[in-house]
């Protein structure tokens, strides 16, 4: 049984981690709790179904559109709530509670229009084989999912290391005000950051939605709840963390179910994510932080 | 003459044309509105029909309807407001057994006939005698189900998974759990999963690796179709064995290719060609153009069984008096629709005494093949 | 007279609901008025609740006992884990608090034996009257609105204002922070077991994320300047479901909406149009 769970234990921590990813990017930019990022994932698996149901669009053509829609409600979130806030220096918990009532808005919305119902993607554009190794089986489609995690990953740290608009994010990040001062359009990069956080969460509400069949009003709830767990563990606006947060929390639900009891696997996560918080605020791999700016 | 005659009819029918109010409070918005919305169609099919047909002694049925959304407080501010406010004359719903805990002792209280089409746990018939049930608990089908099963399988010992934080999964696993001690059939791990999980990997490859003949799941089909199409992912090729929660056409489209060999018990199958059943399907289809499902069925049934037993009463527009009326006649209601022959049996309440009503139906054993539900004797 | 009496039959519940959601956004205040963000108030309520449920059902206990524990064992709790908890701070603290939220929900689920899990609690009696609600609102906003003034509420301003200047005055930051936190606590249970005892029924579920979230939401639209501003969003939030009513399936949708309008338009909550904060006395330096 053990090479087998190990097998879920990634593939879950895969899924986690490239929810997470948005999600941090958010926080550690704009220092702002995004209720609304579980929304936006599942906004992106609809656009990719309906795509996929009504233009018969293949794979690839459907994630396009799941990252144009979701990219396009990032930067409206900016632009008509985070913006008008920060402009009024909102106390930190506002853009919160508007994100909370963004979130209900685009539920209902998508409740209202498609129904309650679980739907699922056309078996067609769905690779369905499964891989046996040594007893263990994986589909190609875990496999992908965990390749994209690290390879966005990849592609988030690079370009944040070595882009100029990389460094300028990692300036705004440590101080929106030394980098206004340094000529940095702080704006514009909160703008960014909201837009390539959003679209990071639709494609991950893709591959997700292909992963467990699954798509539904309210599949955001459950992953924002693991995601916040994962962002925190990993490190509040650490990239690397975000990954090595979501592998960690795949591992500790699935070795949970397997070695101690199913009934407890949440229970586990967070109560992980309890005492990690008393231990070690900063996650277990983010840095602590130098100074609160 | 006959102008008075004429007269004399007209008068007695506009004296005549006065409504029957009926409240229909159902989950119309949030997660429940997958149910509560198939139940109302049920509900407007039935009711559309006995108008047409010209209304109970005359009168035509109005349906109140509000939205309910799945929450216990709306359920107990929906229930007040439709017997304080509207004065409906009895009520159905609400969706989930878990309003229904809170709500019908509201209706109890007020002495207003409640009549639930979806709530099997435990616990509501028990709250009063005005509470009235057409959902047949999972307590009277569940040993059908196995048995049959365990006849056409042979299996010997099973798993089971049940999700254990809804009320609906986990009355329905407490009532396997003793059903399998009756029969004696051992149980090689029991694993649960939350609702909204999309991941059951883990208790899969566990309850794989305790080498089962059969899996038995409590499950409602949002957990129960992603549950069965990762266990052929798996590699696990066994048998599962339902509640009446995999009772949905939708398994097949959620599951696809992967929905057969499901055991599933329920008194509604969309295969049964009893020509009540018949009449009601196609009806439903032409007025929705979608198959119906267990939900519909049940609500329109309920809508019969409910005139059904005005048929046999007078109103007399005195609104207390009507309801403790229509109370008095429904226990011993039978009719045979969509769902096949009814009656009610009295169940006991806290301390013994006697309490509300459920239902007693036969149940239809089916197995999934080639994606349809193949009725099993 | 009569007009009342029908009134009260079908809006009853409502009423009290408005009570204890204004208690359960008072508890939040004492907290969210220095910025802290504890979650945790949704799990205290559920313990609460569950615990004078239990008490009343089971054990038979008389009304004001139960509601005396449901107040107490949360608060018990709350001092558990509210001195280790409470270093953290800003988002930390929220999730931490969020973390032992959905901890205690589980919990709960899973002790099946004493208080049936899933299936819930059902039975309670209908012991709330209107005058139990509106004693402990009256109450608490008494005392809070007393504490504000006193020199426990000087204290904790300047705890808002700066922390460590505080501290480095031979104050005991920590022991205020662990008081108010406490309180929440107590006031949370408080408003979980009056609720228990007017709507029959409780379910682990009820006390989950999406209540922590509702707490939070209240307690941030009415305004953190003062206790009036939880009794606003208290008001608030309860009736705009109902007040909605008429919009039938664009109900939820309405309701998202009227959220995020109020927050655009007064960041600081509805008590900060009313009564403008002059300076930004509430808002944290470090945040």
């Amino acid at each position: 049984m053990f090479p087998q769970q190990f097998v879920n234990a990634i593939s879950l921590g895969g899924v986690y981690a490239l929810f997470a990813l948005g999600f941090t990017l958010v926080f550690g930019v704009l220092n702002v709790v995004n209720l609304a990022h579980g929304a936006v994932f599942m906004l992106g698996a609809y656009a990719a179904l309906q795509a996929a149901l009504y233009f018969q669009a293949p794979l690839w053509a459907a994630i396009l559109v799941a990252v144009a829609c979701s990219a396009c409600v990032g930067w409206l979130l900016d632009k008509l709530i985070f913006a008008p806030l920060r402009a009024r220096h909102a106390p930190h918990l506002a853009p919160m509670v508007a994100t909370i009532g963004l979130a209900i808005v685009l539920t209902s919305a998508v409740e209202g229009f498609f129904g309650a119902e679980n739907l699922r993607f056309p078996v067609e554009i769905l690779p369905a084989d499964t891989l046996s190794l040594a007893g263990v089986r994986v589909t190609w489609l875990e496999l992908r999912i965990v390749f994209l995690a690290f390879l966005l990953m990849g592609v988030l740290l690079w370009g944040l290391k070595k882009t100029r608009v990389g460094w300028a994010l990692r300036g705004v990040a440590e101080s929106p005000k030394a980098a206004a001062l340094l000529g940095v359009n702080v704006e514009a990069l909160f703008r960014v950051t909201s837009v390539v956080a959003s679209l990071l969460g639709g494609v991950a509400g893709v591959l997700i939605a292909l992963y467990t069949n699954a798509v539904f009003p309210h599949m955001g709830q459950p992953m924002l709840h693991k995601g916040i767990a994962v962002v925190i563990l990993g490190g509040m606006g650490d990239i690397r963390g975000a990954l090595l947060g979501g592998f960690f929390l795949g591992f500790a639900e699935v070795f949970s179910v397997a070695y101690i009891g199913s009934t407890m696997r949440d229970a586990v996560a967070f109560g992980l994510l309890f005492i990690v918080l008393l231990l070690r605020p900063e996650g277990l791999f983010g840095q602590a932080a130098q100074r609160r700016a | 003459m006959t102008a008075v005659a004429v007269a004399a009819q007209f008068l007695s029918a506009f004296v005549m044309a006065a409504e029957i109010k009926f409240g229909v409070a159902e989950a119309l918005t949030g997660n429940a509105s997958q149910y509560g919305l198939p139940i109302r169609k049920g509900f407007e099919l039935a009711a559309g029909e006995i108008n047409a047909a010209g209304g109970i002694n005359g009168a035509k049925l109005a349906l109140v309807v509000e939205d309910e959304q799945g929450r216990k407080e709306e359920a107990i501010n929906v229930f007040k407001k439709l017997i304080f406010q509207d004065k409906v004359l009895m009520l159905f719903g609400p969706t989930l057994s878990n309003s229904a805990q809170a709500s019908d002792p509201v209706a109890q209280a007020a002495k207003v006939v409640v009549f639930g089409t979806s709530n099997t746990a435990d616990g509501i018939t028990s709250i009063g005698n005005y509470v009235f049930r057409n959902s047949v608990t999972e307590a009277d089908i569940l040993p059908v189900t196995l048995k049959i099963a365990a006849q056409k399988t042979g299996f010997k010992k099973v798993a089971v998974l049940y999700g254990n934080d809804d009320i609906f999964t986990k009355s329905g696993y407490d009532n396997f759990a003793k059903a399998l001690q009756a029969l004696k059939i051992p149980v090689a791990t029991t694993e649960t999963f939350a609702k909204g999980d999309v991941d059951f990997k883990p208790q899969l490859t566990k309850i794989k690796a305790s080498h089962p003949d059969a899996i038995v799941l409590s499950a409602l089909v949002a957990e129960g179709a992603p549950i069965m199409v990762q266990a052929r992912q798996l590699g696990i090729a066994l048998p599962f064995i339902g509640g009446n929660g995999m009772n949905s056409p939708r398994v097949f489209e959620l599951a696809k290719g992967r929905a057969d060999n499901l055991w599933v018990g329920s008194p509604w199958s969309v295969e049964n060609p009893a020509p009540e059943n018949k009449r009601f399907i196609t009806a439903y289809q032409k007025t929705y153009g979608a198959l119906p499902d267990q939900f519909a069925a049940q609500a329109y049934d309920a809508m019969y069984i409910v005139t059904q037993a005005l048929k046999k009463i007078k109103l007399t527009g005195k609104l207390e008096a009507d309801r403790k009326a229509l109370r008095d006649a429904l226990p011993s209601t039978q009719w045979t629709g969509a769902t096949g022959p009814f009656k009610f049996r009295q169940v006991a309440g806290r301390g013994g005494k006697p309490a509300g009503y459920d239902a007693v139906q036969t149940a239809i054993v089916m197995l999934t093949k080639n994606n349809k539900y193949v009725i099993q004797k | 007279m009569d007009w009342l009496e029908s009134f009260w039959l079908t809006y009853s519940t409502l009423v009290l609901s408005v009570g204890t959601n204004i208690l359960l956004a008072l508890s939040v205040y004492l907290t969210l008025a220095c910025g802290l963000l504890t979650v945790a108030n949704a799990a205290f309520m559920g313990i609460g609740a569950y615990t004078a449920g239990l008490l009343t059902v089971h054990a038979g206990m008389p009304f004001l006992f139960s509601l005396f524990f449901g107040s107490l064992l949360p608060a018990l709790v709350a001092l558990l884990i509210g001195r280790p908890t409470l270093r953290l701070s800003g988002v930390y603290l929220a999730m931490a608090t969020l973390a032992f939220g959905e901890v205690v929900r589980i919990l709960i689920l899973n002790a099946e034996g004493i208080t049936g899990g899933a299936l819930g609690l059902n039975g309670i009696p209908q012991l709330t009257r209107w005058f139990d609600v509106a004693l402990a609102v009256g109450l608490t906003l008494y005392v809070l609105l007393r504490l504000a003034r006193s020199r426990i509420g000087r204290t904790m301003r300047a705890i808002c204002q700066d922390e460590t200047a505080t501290e480095l005055m031979g104050l005991n930051v920590r022991a205020y922070k662990l008081f108010v936190f406490v309180l929440g606590g107590a006031l949370a249970g408080l408003a979980g077991a009056l609720n228990a005892h007017f709507t029959y029924f409780i379910s682990p579920n009820e006390y989950g994320f999406e209540r922590a979230v509702e707490i939070l939401a209240m307690g941030v639209l009415g305004g953190t300047g003062s206790p009036w501003g939880a009794v606003i969003g208290g008001v608030l939030i309860t009736l705009l479901p109902e007040l909605l009513r008429g919009l039938g399936h664009y109900r939820p949708l309405i309701n998202g909406v009227v959220l995020i309008v109020i927050i655009l338009y007064s960041p600081r909550g509805i008590w900060d149009l009313l009564h403008p904060a002059r300076g930004s006395a509430g808002a944290p330096a470090t945040h």
